[in-house]
């Protein structure tokens, strides 16, 4: 049986009992809501709709590409006999042809969005068809908050799709007044003054033009209490921002209108060549600011990830600063999809980067996830006693930790050229590293076939300095990149004083034995050129290996004459080529940090059954019970029984046992100690201390869950999330290949789930192989294996107890988690994906194929996402307990796609590099600072393999790792605990990196994380809202009478706390360095506004009361 | 005479210490004394108003008995000028050094209940609302409604009706203004949150159908003879790169006499008083990036900068409030400005720091100084309603009889125990700025005048076309207003 019938079948089986339980009448559906699809087009239907539209996207893709589907489906569905009939003067008619419009709408946005994302249920209201004041017909598409999940190009489609649906429907153009055009305008000016900016920011005359010029009304319901000053407008029904029509607009039409002109043409829709004066027009856009520059020229020096310095979160390298990250091309098994190898050395040293820890990087993308790769070059530093260490291994890494003083060099990133190619950045100069140099030597004209024996010696053990020097001379290469130094970090002058220093007291070069020279001055040279040495008896000592290196490369005093480089001067004299080093440094600093934790509302319910505010703060139910009957708000359900016609607010009517249904909610009183009892004994479970309800459904129907429910997840430690499933969160890593031992499963094990043979296509029999990843198998973190070892209790004791059915799971040690299945789900996504428990980590993410990552819309720079088990959301996700409220869809399992085919998901996967080792000329290439859309010939990637078996496996990595989760598990951010350590430990390091300024550092926290924290919260204590302890009901202004209408105690909603605690560090930092004046004034006037905030001049003045 | 010692010295808010009572009483020619260290002490220490022994054994000290005999102790700058100036200056009313929350909830209580109480008196003092009563009491009766509450939201019903929700300390009530009752509808439309008004009315049942809505108002004053001339300027923004230093320049010399035709110089040589309604200088971290629009990029220089400028004037009398971007705390009442930032003005002899608001009296001529902040949150509200006219907003404050109603938008408000925002007396001139336009109104004998700016157009300006009216100088002199321009 193949990997996919497996899962099938396995998905099956957990359908099959789900649907047995199901029918036991106990839930509000009797059988599971979640239906499955095995591709995009079974998705869209399950998801939007309409039925039987599967069938028909099927036949079209044979034909036609995926965007030309879209707009296919959105012109038959408006051309229908039914549609074109009717008459829009017609009240009823009309309504025909709006609904089909706004179905076309949504099924076409639903098939860009590969069927996954939620934008297309809940990123648009309503279309409607509406009037121009010429009375003439045309379309309005409104568009709501979560249009923001879409992305900004599919939101733009949206609005492209609804101008197709207008032509199909020969509807008129909309034709805006000025007042409607202007009022788009100061929109987009308000919302980035007042809710936030946007990706864009459009000059007035952009948003003039596209208001203009956009055939259909872009509008949408209000999503902020802010208002407009062009208000009352006919046509606009709100005076409020429109938020999610802005982000069509802008982030939409505006910032995508390359793009949107690109399928206008391709599909001959007319009336939006404007877009191309927009785009030339356009304000540079920094986005894709790479986009300008041409092939050859240096790339500009871009800071904007160390606009914003957070509090905790050390800059580790300032941009392309001798000293920080060297870029390395590469792709190891655990990176790719925006995870980066960083030396798991590197890590330790800094502590701030633990695997999974989020960076925010210079180039190519805007972040990263750092995951561990040993293959690597590690860190260069420097300890107390002036040795200077190479260091490769975790173990010296940990050891050293404690002893360095300056970090020199921090080690290598390895970036895949995915990673370029998807964010279409040039090609930056690649650092000189063994697998170029190999290439070369194989390449070279004195080499031949026979020597590869030979060849292969050279890598396993580390080549000799002699050796090295003979190579390069033998085949004209070169010289390797173990003796190759970092030359170009220093001037030609510092070489010759290096020269004669090292040369003060020897006679040959060809030295044989450690070099010791007497201390100087030009220690400071072989530290910058990341030369290791040690400090013995007073004096600098150089392996001979290194000294060997140096004497011979510069074995002459260099030009100091010429307008030249150092490296160019370096060559002019060395007997074999010197390459650089580290042409390319990477500046970066540390993001968000990694995280694998249980999904917990705020407070974390137990069961989603309501109890208003009678079971205290903590929500108790056990605590509401005390009282007896209490009255809600809740569901009010009619036996359907005609001889019963009892009313409750259960499936099954507790009067005759027959089904009910919901009729409508209100206010109820309830007798929740005899409900509780009842559950009590249904769930098999004497007695509980807690059980912790809601207080309120926010459901339409407010249909609440079984209390048994409840009591079961309380006795084993999970909480639900609002649609009655179990999660647990992850930081998103991507795998391709993993060995047995480090997942922590047998072979044994891993053969019967279908891992037969290694990568080598030996037979899988040792726990040391490497295995490929199947594509949905999924790697958990230890964390959450645990937590979903109680939810498999709760769900064999729910089918036990409650539905009285045998067991599923089973499962006693974490162990038996391997080979149950699970499901992956997104937020702003409504289709989970199903995944199977293969192994477990010891790093706080969840590690699982790109093309899993990629099904749910996701990538690897810190996107975090969640896990369930399957039978968990078979047996009590609900649609009945969604929010009403706009977005309520989203996050939630609405259908399950059960295979993934990887041409259907998110193409940012089909960058994933798939090379043993990339190309010499690739390497070359990427001096010329080619782009990657030119080169990607040279480069197998998962694009080429799409549609052919070959997409599945063989997707082989260049860096070998050899441990998924070396390095820190959590990074120091998240085990210190106040702000102060934090920001301490933040100042130190960057104390001792070379390649990051400390005053800068501090500047920046100031600048840009305590001060405007401080300065945003003196203002909105100023204008604060007040809350009630007891019902928590919000007032914005604090009523006359000074207490809350339930009697409750009123207070502030923002503490005095809140506005202060950045005060005494700020002030502190501001006295220990010698930051910028204009900053300590701003503290200090900061400080003076918080003291007449929180100090009664009285107690200044006390003296003066003697006199009154 | 005791008595008349002490009576003047309690009018001028100088507490006395015995020491200093029985010196001035012991001294042949106290009342003249008295007098004098009155104005010695206003104009020179406003922030000691503790008289005590020593401060007058040092004032005789310094004094000859001839200026004590004069009304007025001169300073050396002022000794220069062509004619003697005899200031009747007096602050009538000022938040510094009166701030008294802990910013605890109680605070924020009694702010509010300290506005309704002091707005209810005065529209408790107008005949329709003589015999209002409470909203708890509104509820159970079945004649006229009469109440006085504080507007707590105001919205629109699905019928266009307009719904205002309203309380006081009794509790609260929904009113309902009928859109075909087109003369109260209207009045509802400049309605704002958080003022407070009286309705008249009838209860239907848990509604209260509006028939009219009263404003504290404003009485029409009466006009008051002035025979010198006022200058009023705000936003002067010293330290910005967009201040208009040229012009600022010219402004100084013609204050002094030396710039000009007749006619504007004979106004210069009339000139007794200047009022600065805040934003002298630009100041320091008032918004992201300020430093890369400064020339200054000090705020105890930007105030250097200041007193070097404004110590160019000697003859006349200067008042400064501050603003939103001065070093003062944002919340209003804004303290004066501390004199930690601005010795160099505080220095000047002839020179007045007051808080925001703050009312003063210029021989006579009641001013009520306000920057302005609030009519940011009155132009976005209010349908017709704009920062280019001022004076509208202006009007209608004085109406309200509040200088910034709406909390919880962009004007901060502290939670002070008092409400130093209510306009309790009505000023012969209300003087505000923040706007950076020019505008001028005679409301019911009252000058609004908004006066502008120094600041050339900023970048922000710039994105939100807002064009302002800069160095154009209102001057209110013998009475009328005269705008001059220094552009």
């Amino acid at each position: 049986m193949g990997y996919f019938e497996t899962l099938e079948e396995g998905t099956a089986q957990a359908y099959e009992v789900a649907i047995e339980a199901r029918k036991k009448g106990h839930d509000i559906e009797t059988e599971p809501e979640i239906p499955l699809a095995k591709n995009l087009a079974e998705r869209v239907e399950g998801l939007v709709g309409p039925p039987g539209i599967a069938k028909h996207i099927k036949e079209l893709e044979e034909e036609m590409s995926r965007e030309e589907v879209a707009f296919e489906v959105a012109r038959e569905i408006v051309t229908s006999d039914e549609v074109m009939k009717a008459d829009p003067g017609n009240k009823d008619q009309y309504k025909i042809k709006e609904e089909a419009a706004d179905q076309a709408v949504r099924t076409a946005l639903s098939i860009l969005t590969e069927g996954v994302v939620a934008a297309p249920l809940e990123g648009i209201d309503r279309v409607a068809i509406k009037r121009n004041f010429d009375q003439s017909w045309y379309l309005a598409i409104y568009f709501t908050g979560p249009i923001r999940s879409a992305g900004g190009t599919a939101s733009a489609l949206a609005v492209l799709i609804a101008d197709y649906i207008r032509l199909s429907m020969d509807l008129d153009i909309y034709k805006p007044t000025d007042r409607e055009i202007e009022r788009y305008v100061e929109e987009a000016e308000l919302y980035e003054s007042e809710v936030t900016n946007l990706q864009y920011s459009p000059s007035p005359d952009e948003v003039r033009s596209a208001a203009k010029h956009i055939p259909v009304e872009v509008t949408g319901e209000p999503t902020d209490q802010v208002e407009v000053s062009h208000r009352d407008l006919e046509r606009v029904e709100t005076n409020h921002l429109r938020g999610g029509a802005l982000l069509a607009l802008v982030e939409g039409v505006i910032q995508k209108a390359p793009k949107v002109l690109k399928y206008a043409k391709m599909l001959k829709i007319e009336g939006w060549d404007w877009l191309g004066d927009l785009s030339k027009t356009k304000k540079s856009d920094n986005n894709d600011g790479t986009d300008e520059e041409s092939k050859g020229e240096t790339p500009k020096v871009d800071d904007k990830y160390m606009r914003d310095i957070i509090g905790g979160r050390p800059v580790l390298a300032y941009p392309q600063t001798k000293g920080g990250f060297r870029l390395r091309y590469g792709r190891s098994r655990n990176t790719g999809l925006a995870a980066m190898g960083v030396h798991p050395a590197t890590m330790e040293i800094l502590e701030f980067l633990a695997v999974g820890t989020q960076m925010k990087i210079e180039r190519p993308g805007k972040g990263n996830c750092v995951v561990p790769c040993d293959s690597i070059d590690g860190p260069i530093v420097k300890l107390r006693n002036g040795d200077v260490v190479n260091v490769d291994s975790v173990e010296e890494a940990r050891k050293i930790r404690s002893q360095v003083v300056e970090i020199i060099y921090l080690g290598d990133m390895l970036v895949a050229f995915g990673e370029f190619l998807r964010n279409n950045h040039q090609l930056l100069p690649a650092g000189w590293c063994e697998e170029w140099w190999i290439q070369l030597l194989q390449k070279s004209a004195n080499y031949n076939d026979g020597q590869e024996e030979e060849l292969n010696q050279y890598l396993q053990e580390r080549i000799t300095a002699r050796g090295a020097f003979d190579l390069s001379k033998q085949y004209q290469i070169p010289l390797h990149p173990d003796y190759t130094y970092f030359y170009h970090d220093v001037t030609r002058k510092d070489l010759n004083t290096l020269r004669s220093w090292l040369n003060h007291d020897i006679d040959d070069i060809n030295i044989e034995e450690d070099l010791k020279v007497n201390i100087g001055p030009e220690k400071r040279i072989l530290e910058s050129l990341g030369v290791p040495h040690r400090i013995r008896e007073g004096k600098i000592v150089l392996a001979q290996g290194d000294a060997y290196a140096l004497l011979n490369t510069i074995n002459q005093p260099l030009n100091t004459e010429d307008d030249i480089s150092t490296l160019e001067a370096l060559n002019q004299v060395s007997p074999v080529e010197i390459m650089a080093k580290a042409p390319t440094y990477l500046g970066g600093r540390v993001g968000r940090p990694e995280k694998t934790k249980e999904r917990m509302m705020k407070p974390a319910p137990h069961a989603l059954f309501p109890i208003g505010t009678n079971g205290g703060n903590r929500r108790n139910i056990v605590e509401a019970a005390k009282k007896g009957s209490i009255t809600v708000d809740i569901a009010r359900c009619k036996c359907t029984n005609p001889e019963c016609g009892v009313g409750s607010m259960q499936a099954i009517c507790p009067v005759c046992g027959a089904r009910t249904v919901p009729t409508s909610s209100g206010k109820k009183r309830i007798n929740v100690a005899n409900l509780l009892r009842k559950a009590y004994k249904n769930a098999g479970v004497r007695k509980l201390d807690e059980i912790k309800g809601v207080q309120g459904m926010i459901s339409e129907e407010k249909f609440p869950e079984p209390l048994e429910k409840g009591i079961l997840r309380a006795k084993n430690g999970v909480y639900t999330f609002k649609d009655a499933t179990i999660r647990h969160d992850s930081t998103d890593l991507p795998l391709t290949h993993f060995i047995p031992r480090e997942i922590d499963v047998s072979p044994g094990k891993l053969r019967e789930m279908g891992y037969t043979h290694d990568i080598k296509g030996e037979e899988l029999k040792n726990d040391d192989q490497v295995v490929e990843l199947r594509i949905q198998d999924l790697v958990i973190s230890e964390a959450c294996a645990e937590y979903l070892m109680r939810v498999s209790h709760f769900i064999d004791d729910l089918l036990k107890n409650f539905y009285e059915m045998e067991p599923f799971y089973n499962v006693k040690t974490k162990g038996d988690l391997v080979g149950h299945l699970a499901v992956g789900l997104a937020p702003h996504t409504s289709a989970g994906v199903l995944g199977r428990i293969i192994g477990f980590t010891k790093a706080a993410a969840c590690y699982a194929h790109p093309y899993f990552h990629s099904a749910k819309r996701r990538n690897c720079d810190s996107d975090e996402d969640s896990v369930m088990l399957l039978m968990d959301a078979l047996l009590n996700f609900s649609k009945v307990y969604l929010p009403s409220s706009r977005g309520g869809r989203m996050d939630a399992p609405l259908v399950l796609s059960s295979r993934i085919d990887p041409e259907e998901i998110d193409d940012e996967s089909h960058n994933l590099d798939t090379m043993e080792m990339l190309p010499l000329e690739l390497y070359q290439k990427t001096m010329e600072n080619a782009k990657p859309a030119d080169v990607v010939d040279m480069v197998d990637n998962v694009k080429k393999r799409l549609g052919k078996d070959e997409q599945y496996h063989g997707l082989i990595y260049s860096h070998e790792t050899s441990s998924i989760h070396q390095g820190p598990k959590i990074c120091l951010y998240k085990t210190l605990p106040t702000m102060k350590e934090k920001v301490n430990e933040q100042i130190r390091l960057a104390e001792r990196i070379r390649a990051v300024d400390q005053k800068g550092v501090v500047e920046g926290v100031l600048n840009s994380h305590f001060l405007p924290d401080m300065a945003g919260n003196i203002r909105a204590f100023a204008r604060q809202k007040v809350r009630c302890t007891k019902c928590n009901k919000k007032y914005r202004r604090i009523p006359l009478t000074g207490e809350c209408t339930c009697g409750g105690n009123l207070i502030l909603s923002i503490s005095k706390g809140s506005v202060t605690k950045y005060l005494e560090i700020s002030k502190e930092l501001a006295s220990r360095y010698p930051i910028d004046p204009y900053l300590v004034q701003r503290i200090e006037l900061i400080e003076s506004g918080i003291n007449s905030l929180f100090e009664s001049d009285r107690s200044k003045q006390s003296s003066l009361d003697v006199f009154l | 005479m005791t008595d008349d010692i002490i009576l003047k010295f309690a009018d001028a808010e100088i507490l006395l210490d015995e020491s200093a009572y029985n010196k001035i009483k012991s001294y042949d020619a106290s009342p003249n004394l008295v007098d004098s260290l009155i104005k010695h002490m206003t104009i020179s220490s406003p922030e000691m108003m503790v008289l005590t022994g020593k401060v007058v054994d040092d004032y005789l000290g310094q004094s000859t008995s001839a200026m004590i005999g004069s009304t007025y102790s001169n300073n050396q700058r002022a000794q220069m000028k062509l004619v003697p100036q005899d200031f009747d200056f007096h602050i009538l009313k000022d938040a510094s050094h009166k701030s008294y929350t802990n910013g605890e909830i109680k605070d924020l209580s009694s702010y509010f209940k300290s506005r309704y109480h002091k707005l209810r008196e005065l529209l408790t003092y107008k005949r329709e609302l003589k015999d209002s009563y409470s909203i708890k009491e509104a509820m159970s009766r079945d004649d006229v409604i009469k109440i006085v509450g504080m507007v707590n939201d105001v919205r629109y019903t699905k019928n266009n009706h307009k719904i205002i929700e309203i309380e006081d300390e009794s509790g609260s009530a929904t009113v309902l203004i009928h859109k075909e009752n087109h003369e109260v509808f209207e009045q509802s439309e400049t309605l704002l949150k958080d003022e407070v008004i009286g309705i008249i009315g009838s209860r239907k049942g848990t509604l209260i159908m509006a028939s009219a809505l009263v404003n504290p108002g404003v009485p029409r004053i009466d006009e008051k003879p002035m025979d010198f001339a006022t200058v009023f300027l705000s936003d002067i923004h010293i330290g910005s790169s967009t201040f208009l230093d040229k012009a600022f320049d010219r402004f100084i010399k013609w204050i002094n006499g030396d710039f000009g035709d007749d006619n504007q110089q004979e106004i210069a040589n009339n000139v007794k008083y200047v009022v600065v309604a805040g934003d002298i200088v630009d100041g320091i971290g008032v918004y992201p990036h300020q430093d890369k629009e400064l020339t200054i990029k000090d705020i105890h220089q930007q105030y250097e900068e200041a007193a070097r400028l404004f110590g160019e004037i000697s003859h006349v009398k200067i008042i400064i409030a501050p603003g939103n971007h001065d070093a003062s705390r944002l919340a209003e009442p804004q303290p004066a400005i501390p004199e930690d930032y601005a010795k160099g003005l505080y220095e000047l002899k002839n020179l007045e720091f007051v808080s925001n608001p703050a009312m003063v009296s210029l021989d006579g001529i009641k001013v009520l100084i306000y920057h302005g902040r609030s009519f940011d949150d009155i132009a976005m509200t209010v349908k017709g309603m704009s920062h280019q006219q001022s004076d509208l907003i202006m009007k209608e404050l004085m109406e309200k009889r509040h200088l910034a109603p709406i909390y919880g938008e962009r004007t901060p408000l502290a939670s002070e125990i008092e409400d130093h925002l209510v306009i309790e007396e009505i000023p012969d001139v209300l003087h505000t700025g923040h706007v950076h336009i020019n505008s001028y109104k005679r409301y019911k004998g009252v000058h609004l005048i908004n006066s502008g700016t120094f600041q050339s157009q900023t970048e922000f300006q710039k994105i939100y076309n807002i064009v302002p009216t800069c160095a154009q100088v209102p001057v209110i002199n013998n009475g009328s207003l005269k705008m001059l321009d220094f552009s």
